[in-house]
């Protein structure tokens, strides 16, 4: 974390170089819509020893607002670090990641949490459910770090369970007591809660089934369809069924 | 209820296996402070019952170049309206042979009036034979200690010689045996203040003062008042350093030892928490993807750090004074030790000092990993683990 979050100073200069020449990209991939999402150059670099390890080699685009977006690529194609990118979690080693046209890269952590509590929802392929709370507190838990009343919690909550087809008897209950497909309605709750603009979605059928996993995208198209930018990153072929645009991603860079 | 303390109790509710560890841990440590805490207060007590209690707070003696205090009774009267100065008991002391049959021995013999004595330095407690009251109306009386009489053969009714160059020999008959447990059985007799004026010839003189007062504590301050009337005063401190040592060496060592125990116990929770921190890595992870800042993060552990301290100093001073309490009911062999019990006091005071003291060094071990949970990679939690 220290390391991305001293570079970007020294990449911004870099960039300004460069930006013309990226922006034009850009907007030839752009439709006349704001993007909500755009990446310019960005690369992220790990040092591991003496080896430089290229997770993601200049890559560009732009994501517009209410699109459904599937990133592919295999394990190791550098997906999950572009979701990082995307969901505010890691910062680019040079290059710019804007969400909702905000600069990433000119925010320290307390923006960087903001940004990522008002704009994105994640939703992970473990579910990622914290198990000691029930499936309503969970729910919750976003929408106590925005700092809403606890009626208002609960009222929201369970209107977001709903949203997410979980059925109502399931609140009180902690994840263990449900099953997988359960487990992913909540954290799609969770995701909804502060009502982001865009839900970040990592392989999100990977570990269900293929019944419960077709009705897990099912859902998400519904709230791409009122309006949620979805981005599901994924290696499953029946997942980019549901989507409308699609990036391909081998070795860090966008190969399609 | 802030999130962050919702949280806290969570993690602390689910894990109760470590939870009663980490709080047994706390507890013990802190009851092994609360019961050595009630023994130093109850030896200090103990060991002020028996010494300064029975000692002369304040001690008059003459001028400098002179041997006597003359015109001693407006002196007294002086003394007396001191504030502070509860008795007074004029002496006058000195070197004395004593023989009974073929037995001698050299020991001293101090004059007093029997009853200002005693409301100085308890002298009548320690009677364990004979009538101390008899002193005030029978002249030619002494009292020695249970080891004079033991070295001298002597016992109640037995008259023994006393004399000194200088002095005017005479028959003191033995009215009374005292025991103080201390050299002084021995060494020192008592007679009245007459009798001794007689003996050594010195009418009318005394060349001591014995003062008690309402706050030993205050002895210094007194001594130094008497010291600007233009006599010769010192306080128990001065004149028995070896009791404030004694006190402040058993305070050092026990305050050091109760250091390392706490320094012990908060370790404790600094290795239990960063446990905690380790098996929460993913769980952090999400919270920080789900927009929690890292001071929220960094609370959470400190509120648990905070949660677990007070619990385990609740519970640790709770055993503890228990504890103390039943050591120091339980009866020791009668006449062992010379007292009954195990000296034990516990006080309000310490039950919070402790309480507070412990809490605020378990918030302080829970820093570090409070901050290395805030300081996780969300990144890398959420994926590695």
């Amino acid at each position: 974390m220290q390391q991305s979050k001293s570079s970007p100073g020294s990449i911004k200069k870099k960039k300004t170089a460069t930006s013309a020449k990226y922006g034009k990209a850009v907007k030839k991939r752009l439709s006349k819509t704001h993007p909500i999402v755009q990446l310019q150059n960005v690369k992220r670099i790990y040092t591991l020893g003496e080896n430089k390890i290229y997770a993601l080699n200049g890559v560009s685009f732009a994501i517009k607002k209410g699109d459904f977006v599937t990133i592919m690529g295999s394990s190791g194609s550098g997906k999950s670090t572009l979701l990082n990118m995307i969901g505010c979690l890691d910062l680019p080693t040079s290059g710019k990641v804007k969400v909702n046209n905000v600069d990433l890269s000119k925010l320290d952590d307390d923006g960087l949490t903001a940004i990522r509590r008002n704009n994105i929802g994640f939703i992970f392929q473990q579910f990622n459910l914290i198990p000691t709370l029930t499936a309503l507190e969970n729910v919750e838990i976003p929408m106590i770090f925005n700092g809403e009343s606890s009626a208002k919690r609960r009222k929201k909550a369970l209107a977001m369970l709903k949203k997410a087809d979980l059925p109502l008897e399931y609140a009180d209950h902690k994840p263990n007591e449900m099953s997988g497909g359960q487990q992913q309605r909540v954290a799609i709750a969770r995701a909804l809660a502060n009502n982001p603009p865009i839900l970040l979605a990592d392989e999100p059928t990977g570990n269900l089934d293929t019944k419960t996993g077709h009705n897990i995208m099912e859902l998400l198209r519904e709230l791409n369809a009122a309006g949620t930018t979805v981005i599901v990153v994924t290696h499953d072929p029946k997942v980019e069924e549901y989507a409308h645009t699609t990036i391909r991603i081998q070795d860090g860079e966008i190969i399609g | 209820m802030r999130y962050e303390l919702l949280i806290a109790l969570r993690h602390i509710k689910a894990r109760k296996r470590q939870t009663i560890l980490s709080v047994a841990a706390i507890g013990i440590a802190v009851m092994i402070l609360m019961v050595s805490q009630s023994f130093m207060a109850g030896f200090t007590q103990e060991l002020y019952s028996k010494t300064i209690e029975n000692l002369p707070h304040v001690v008059v003696s003459p001028q400098d170049d002179e041997d006597y205090v003359h015109l001693y009774k407006n002196i007294v009267d002086k003394i007396n309206n001191v504030d502070g100065v509860v008795a007074s008991s004029p002496y006058l002391t000195g070197e004395a042979s004593f023989k009974f049959k073929d037995n001698t021995k050299n020991a001293a013999i101090k004059g007093i009036i029997a009853s200002r004595e005693d409301a100085v330095s308890h002298t009548k407690d320690d009677i364990i034979k004979g009538n101390y009251d008899e002193l005030t109306y029978s002249d030619k009386s002494i009292i020695i200690g249970d080891k004079f009489a033991e070295d001298m053969e002597l016992d109640i009714g037995d008259n023994v010689e006393v004399s000194f160059p200088n002095a005017n020999p005479v028959s003191l008959k033995v009215i009374a045996i005292y025991d103080t447990g201390t050299e002084l059985d021995s060494s020192l007799a008592y007679t009245s203040l007459k009798t001794a004026q007689d003996f050594y010839d010195t009418e009318d003189v005394i060349n001591g003062i014995s003062l008690r007062l309402a706050d030993f504590n205050r002895d210094r301050e007194i001594a130094q008042l008497i010291e600007d009337y233009g006599y010769n005063a010192a306080g128990w401190t001065d004149n028995n350093p070896e009791i404030l040592r004694t006190i402040a060496i058993e305070t050092v060592s026990n305050n050091v030892t109760l250091g390392f125990i706490l320094l012990i116990a908060s370790f404790g929770v600094v290795s239990t928490l960063n446990m905690v921190v380790m098996g929460k890595v993913k769980e952090i992870g999400i919270l920080l993807a789900m927009g929690a800042s890292k001071s929220s993060i960094r609370t959470i552990f400190l509120i648990e750090s905070g949660i677990l301290g007070f619990a385990g100093a609740v519970f640790g001073t709770a055993a503890g004074v228990a504890l103390a309490l039943s050591i120091g009911s339980y009866p020791l062999p009668e006449g062992a030790y010379g007292i009954d019990t195990i000296p034990v006091v516990v006080r309000i005071g310490d039950v919070l000092t402790i309480i507070t003291i412990v809490f605020l060094l378990n918030l302080l071990a829970g820093l570090y990993p409070a901050q290395r949970a805030a300081n996780l990679d969300p990144v890398e939690a959420i994926s590695t683990h």
